[in-house]
Parts: structure tokens; C-alpha cells; sequence
């Protein structure tokens, strides 16, 4: 349709709908209901906006402090034998997104502290919910949640009347009979209720992007986090075009504004609580992950294989001997590099591959269940928008993943480090080797760089594909509706 | 200006209106007079092209209202029973509101006010939010958004109903200019008293048939109601309304000085 176009009349397109957003605009403001529930909605968001950055901030200073403490005691431990070294480990944390406060995302699940020591790729610890309250089960007041679960409500409540409203006052016949079209009423309401919904939400936007310009950028730089926020912004303002297009086009379809409102708010419940559970337990039974123990016992398993510091194990007299061979020695005595640090460094090689094979094997899992219930979002649009809200703040899966292998990375970056050390200075036989502080320096401090937003944006396509077909969806159902309009 | 072709309309199958042929010209007002359910709002919904029509044309102007809505409601301004308004709005922006929708382009305040006080609003009442308004006051402004279109037909469906009597009379004097500037009106209404003072021609419908035609000349008031309430009668011992081909039958069942009537209408098929 040719917004400009001319039509009967004189009438422009855009004329007429330029009139009916207006119109409905100031009824808009003129009705009570409007600015209370605008009130209550802008009030939660503004504290939302508030608890989320203080929250990310006591958070972040909390890892900086950590973080400075245990490199220090990393640096402080003393002349010891690297191997000690390597056992004696950091802890890494993983770095606060400065769009938490927008999304906390899984961070409150997952955990955002890893123990790196020797041998082991371990779980992550410290997750804030194991030390939740039982009223923090029912979930925070975050931006997230408001723009995801009661934007929508307050776009019901101004939209499911939109068309019913005007049937059953009969200004609908009034409108009809003068010529307008209603695919011309369907877009100037729609307007207008993106300009009253754009009204609330701009201020905390505003806000919000301002307050982006007071962080630390030690973890991401400024254009990474605003070309983040304005994708984020994007695809808000997907998911609610697409809520506003549902609201008018259910209205549109409905005999009256009782069965608007029911419908509408069924979808709302389905959308918001049902169908996120729903796939949630459907992604867990089409690709399960295993448990904790059952996870831990494949690794164990498989690590049997690996001779670790067991001098009887086969594999360990197996590579003794392809050593001897490469040096052409028949004892340990006789080779020019230190066997120990060989044997650690292979029974880490030995141990990386079954980590990476294991770990890669439990995310793909993830992965699939992802996109599983991201199919949901065809219908139910939640189901896209939420991981694409957390994968553009910084905290989903695959965020905690990327942490997850740098942590990994610099765990092998010590490793190898120590290893190659007693391979290039310890002397076979000599059971006091020690290295020193120099050595430990040699460890920078992990610094984990939050991905660049075009990776996260890339890795959030398929969801954003789905949320603009569900939105592409909703305004197809309304215009389809709105032209079956009958004023009778 | 508005004619009706054979203008049918059923509703699963029962007659809402029987292949209406009429015709209103320029300057003339045809009134349509008929109990509850005879197809007089049917009428003036199928030249809206509110309802699409079974059978037959409903055509404004020489364009088909069905293949040409839109061009259509160029021509033709419309007030119904009772003129529904957005309450949150004076009668001004009310008036404003439709007023541009319908021209494309907003009139200046003076000559909507003017618009208003000529409907027979007070000024200061144009000015109030209309949820405070009675029927009339609601009604006064529908006709005045009616006659800023400054349309060529004007359709209206029982348009006095809640007038208190100055202003029912008062939209009499409006029907006549309005006539007096060569508008074609179709009028469906009760009130045989309107009819008969502002009417040139008057139809009475009994169950979605015109069953008669008469000019208001050639008539006295008493005998309009005499031929109403002889048709009304019919109409009550009538029983269900006429499924699609009965509806002829059931004229043979009127009083002999309407069966000529309707004769008269199938003559002039």
C-alpha cells in the first residue's frame, strides 16, 4: 500500500492516518486508565533500570576486587615446583556484561566463578540463585521482565477495544460510511499506540543508554555495547510492533471486547508463562542432557584412559617408551629433558581432548534445546525474543560458554607453561626443583573480552528471524482481519 | 442520484429485502416508511455498502456502491438513529475529526462552529466533552458532520429519533434547504408526521418489499396513516418473514388497495 498515495476524495493515505493516530492519540492521554497503568509500568521500569545497575555494578566490583586478590596470591605463592604451581590454580571470574542490568539472563543459574588448576576443567561455582531466598524463586523486577512480560499486558489493555470499541459504540458505521478505509484505521491506531508505548519507554532508554556511558569499558568497548543496546532496542521494538499488530487484529476479529480481552490475555499467559515451560520440558525430552553425576562419570570414564600420575598405567609405559625411542635412551637418567614435565604435558594433551570432546558434546545439547524451543517463537514470541534479549546483553549460553573456553584457554596457558618449564630446567632425578616468581609473572591475569557485537548479533539470527516472521505474522492477521471489518 | 436495481438481500436464506427498484433524483426526499424488520435500515446499509447484496444494485450517482465503495462514499453522507460519538472529545473535535477524514482536509473552527450552531448546538455545548451530551445533542452533531461533506445524497435511518420537538423541527427546516440545493435524500423513518411534511415521495416496506409508492402531494396526513397502519396490520398477522421466493406470494395476502400498489411497483419493473 502506497502510504502517499492519493484516493478518493483528495484523501491522502497518510493524511487520513496522520488524523486517526492523532485522534487516538489525545483520547489516549485523556483516558485515566492510560497514565496509571503508563505510571505503574514507567515507575517498575525506572526501579528495574536502577536494581539492575547497582546489582551489575556491586557484582563487577566485587569480581575486580576477587580478581586482583587471587592473581596477587597467584604472584605471592612462592618459590614451589611448577607442577605445585599448577595445582595451587586461580580462580577466574567471569566478567559482568554491562547490560546485565537490562538482562541478568542465566548468570544467576550458571554461576560466574571457575576454579583453573591442573588436570581438571571444572564446573562453575557461586551461583547467585543457590543463595536466593525462597521469594526470589518467583523471579526479580528486571528491564527485561518488563519489556518482555508487562509491556505486552499494557499494550493489551490500550489495543483489544481498538476495533470492538468502535463497533459497539458505532462510530465504526460513521467512519466506514465517510470512506475510510480500515486498513487506514488499522495503521493509525497502531501508530498511535506505538507512540504512547514509544512515550513510556524512550525516557528509559534515554537512561539507560546514558548510563552505558559511565562503564567501565575494562570488558568491552563503548561501540560494542551500543551497537548491542540498539540491536537489543531492535528487537523489543519487533516483539512489541508485533504484540500492538496481535492486539488490533484480535480486536479487529472479535464479536465484542469481552472476547478481545480473553483472547488477547489467554495468548499473554500462554506466551509469558506456559509455552517458555512448555518447550523448556519439550527441549529436555526431544535432546537430553545427561545429570551432573552421569556428566562427570563419562569424563572419569574416559579419563581411565589417560595415565594422569599413575606410573603402572599402561599408556604411561607405553609413551615412557616412545620417549626413549625419540631420544634413543634406554633410562630416564639418560634423557636431556626433564620426563616429568614430558608426562604432564602429554597427560594434559591427552586430558584437553577429552575435555573439549565431552564439553563440546554437553553444548551442543544445549544448543539443540535452544533451538528447539526457539521454534516455539513462530507462535509464541517470547520463546525467540528471550534468548535473543540475553545473548545481546552478554548473558545466555553461549556468553557463559565463551567465558567458559578462555577460562579453559588460560587454565592450558598455565599448563603448559609449568610443564614446559620442568621440561626445559628440571633435571631427572632432582626432587627439589623449584621455580619462582619470575615464572608466575609469566601468567598474565585472564582478561576476558566480552565478544564483539556482531558476533553476538550473528549468533542471534536465527531468533531474530523467527521474532520478525512472528511480528511479519501479526500484522498480516491484522491487516487480513481488519479488511473483513464489518461495521454490522 | 440513488437507485436500487432488483436490490435483494437475504440472510441465511430469509428476505431481508425483495428486489427493491427505486429511485431517489436530485432535490427530492423519499421516505421510507415500514414497522421494525421491514427493510428500511437494510436499505440504507446496502447503499452504504455496509452489507453486500444478495442479488440486484444499489447504485449513488450511476457507480455501483458494491464495485466502487469508496468512490461511492464521495457522494453520499449518512446520519443513523442514533449518532454514535467519541466521548472523550468536544462535539467540535468530533465534528473536526470526521469532518477532515471525509474532505481530507480540515475546515476552519468558525466554519465548523458555524456547521454546529446551524445543526442547532449551542456554542458552548460544542466546546464539552460529549459524554455530557443527551441523544439530541449527539444527533445535531452527526448532522452537521453530514452536511460538511456537503454530499450530493444524504441516507438517513430514522434520524429525529430523541429529537425533542424544536429540534425535530428545526432538522425539518434542514431537510429543505437541503432538498432546495438539489440533494437526493432517502429517509427510513416512523415518524409519518416527518414524512408527510418534508417527504416529496413516500414508500411503504413490508417485509423487505416496497409495497407502495405515493407522492406526499396527492395525500393528506390521515390518509398516510390510514394506508400505514392498514399495511402495519398485514404485517402483524404476517408471521415469519419470507424465505427467498415467497416473498411475492405473501403480497397476495395484503389488503386489495395495497395489492395495487405493489401491482403498480411490478409494472414498473
Amino acid at each position: 500500500m502506497n502510504t502517499a498515495a492519493t484516493v478518493a476524495g483528495g484523501k491522502t493515505d497518510a493524511g487520513v492516518i496522520d488524523t486517526i493516530a492523532r485522534k487516538e492519540l489525545v483520547e489516549l492521554l485523556r483516558d485515566s486508565r492510560f497514565w496509571w497503568t503508563g505510571g505503574i509500568i514507567l515507575l517498575l521500569m525506572l526501579i528495574a533500570l536502577f536494581l539492575g545497575w547497582r546489582q551489575m555494578q556491586r557484582v563487577d566490583g566485587e569480581h575486580a576486587a576477587a580478581r586482583a586478590v587471587t592473581y596477587q596470591q597467584w604472584l605471592d605463592q612462592g618459590d614451589k615446583n611448577p607442577h605445585q604451581a599448577a595445582h595451587f590454580g586461580q580462580y577466574a571470574f567471569k566478567p559482568v556484561s554491562p547490560l546485565a542490568f537490562v538482562d541478568p539472563g542465566i548468570d544467576q543459574f550458571v554461576g560466574s566463578t571457575v576454579w583453573v588448576e591442573a588436570h581438571k576443567q571444572n564446573e562453575f561455582n557461586f551461583r547467585p540463585a543457590r543463595d536466593a531466598t525462597s521469594l526470589q524463586r518467583f523471579g526479580e523486577l528486571t528491564m527485561a521482565f518488563v519489556l518482555q512480560i508487562l509491556a505486552p499486558l499494557v499494550i493489551v489493555l490500550l489495543g483489544f477495544s481498538a476495533f470492538t470499541g468502535e463497533r459497539e459504540r458505532g462510530t465504526l458505521r460513521q467512519l466506514l460510511s465517510i470512506g475510510v478505509k480500515p486498513t487506514q484505521l488499522l495503521v493509525g491506531k497502531g501508530l498511535a499506540i506505538i507512540a504512547a508505548v514509544g512515550a513510556l519507554l524512550l525516557p528509559v532508554a534515554l537512561l539507560g543508554f546514558i548510563a552505558l556511558g559511565f562503564v567501565d569499558d575494562q570488558h568491552a568497548d563503548a561501540k560494542n555495547l551500543y551497537l548491542r543496546s540498539t540491536w537489543l532496542i531492535l528487537g523489543y521494538a519487533i516483539y512489541l510492533t508485533g504484540f500492538i499488530a496481535l492486539a488490533l487484529g484480535v480486536s479487529a476479529a472479535s464479536s465484542s471486547s469481552r472476547k478481545a480481552l480473553i483472547g488477547l490475555l489467554a495468548f499473554w499467559v500462554v506466551n509469558g508463562f506456559i509455552a517458555p515451560r512448555a518447550m523448556t520440558d519439550l527441549a529436555r525430552i526431544v535432546s537430553p542432557t545427561p545429570t551432573k553425576v552421569e556428566f562427570q562419570n563419562g569424563l572419569n570414564e574416559a579419563r581411565k584412559a589417560t595415565f594422569g600420575h599413575d606410573e603402572t598405567h599402561p599408556a604411561f609405559a607405553a609413551f615412557r617408551d616412545e620417549v626413549f625411542k625419540k631420544y634413543n635412551v634406554t633410562r630416564i637418567e639418560d634423557l636431556p629433558v626433564s620426563f616429568r614435565g614430558l608426562t604432564l604435558r602429554k597427560d594434559d594433551e591427552n586430558g584437553y581432548r577429552i575435555y573439549d570432546e565431552h564439553y563440546g558434546a554437553l553444548w551442543a545439547i544445549y544448543a539443540r534445546q535452544e533451538r528447539i524451543r526457539a521454534i516455539a517463537g513462530f507462535a509464541f514470541p517470547l520463546a525467540a525474543l528471550r534468548p535473543f534479549s540475553m545473548g545481546l546483553a552478554g548473558t545466555d549460553t553461549f556468553h557463559q560458554n565463551r567465558f567458559a573456553t578462555a577460562a579453559e584457554l588460560y587454565r592450558r596457558q598455565i599448563q603448559t607453561a609449568m610443564s614446559e618449564d620442568l621440561i626445559q630446567h628440571h633435571k631427572n632425578g632432582d626432587n627439589n626443583y623449584v621455580s619462582n616468581r619470575r615464572l608466575w609473572e609469566q601468567i598474565p591475569a585472564l582478561e576476558h573480552k566480552i565478544p564483539e557485537a556482531r558476533t553476538a548479533i550473528a549468533e542471534q539470527g536465527l531468533n531474530l528471524g523467527i521474532l520478525s516472521a512472528w511480528m511479519f505474522g501479526a500484522i498480516a492477521f491484522a491487516v487480513t482481519a481488519t479488511r473483513r471489518l464489518r461495521p454490522l | 442520484m440513488l437507485q436500487a436495481s432488483e436490490l435483494t438481500k437475504a440472510y441465511n436464506g430469509v428476505v431481508a429485502l425483495n428486489k427493491l427498484n427505486l429511485t431517489v433524483n436530485s432535490g427530492e426526499i423519499f421516505c421510507l416508511l415500514g414497522a421494525n424488520g421491514a427493510g428500511k435500515t437494510t436499505t440504507i446499509n446496502l447503499f452504504l455498502n455496509f452489507v453486500t447484496p444478495t442479488a440486484g444494485r444499489a447504485l449513488v450517482n450511476g457507480i455501483d456502491v458494491s464495485a466502487e465503495p469508496l468512490e461511492v462514499k464521495r457522494h453520499i453522507a449518512y446520519i443513523p438513529e442514533t449518532v454514535m460519538l467519541y466521548p472523550s472529545l468536544s462535539g467540535l473535535e468530533n465534528l473536526n475529526y470526521f469532518t477532515t477524514l471525509a474532505l481530507g482536509h480540515k475546515r476552519p473552527e468558525h466554519e465548523l462552529l458555524k456547521l454546529l450552531a446551524e445543526a442547532g448546538l449551542a456554542k458552548e455545548a460544542a466546546f464539552k466533552r460529549v459524554s455530557g451530551y443527551s441523544k439530541g445533542m449527539r444527533q445535531k452533531v452527526g448532522i452537521a458532520i453530514a452536511m460538511a461533506k456537503n454530499a450530493k445524497a444524504l441516507l438517513l435511518d430514522e434520524p429525529t429519533s430523541g429529537l425533542d420537538p424544536q429540534a425535530a423541527n428545526e432538522f425539518s427546516k434542514l431537510l429543505d434547504r437541503l432538498k432546495a440545493d438539489g440533494v437526493a435524500i432517502l429517509m427510513a423513518t416512523h415518524d409519518l408526521f416527518l414524512a408527510k411534511q418534508v417527504g416529496t415521495r413516500v414508500g411503504i416496506m413490508q417485509r423487505g418489499i416496497l409495497v407502495s409508492t405515493m407522492t406526499t402531494d396527492d395525500l393528506g396526513h390521515a390518509d398516510l396513516e390510514r394506508i400505514y397502519l392498514d399495511i402495519a396490520s398485514c404485517t402483524d398477522a404476517g408471521g415469519a418473514p419470507p424465505r427467498t421466493g415467497e416473498a411475492e406470494q405473501r403480497t397476495e395476502q395484503l389488503p386489495s388497495a395495497m395489492q395495487g400498489a405493489v401491482a403498480g411497483q411490478k409494472e414498473a419493473r
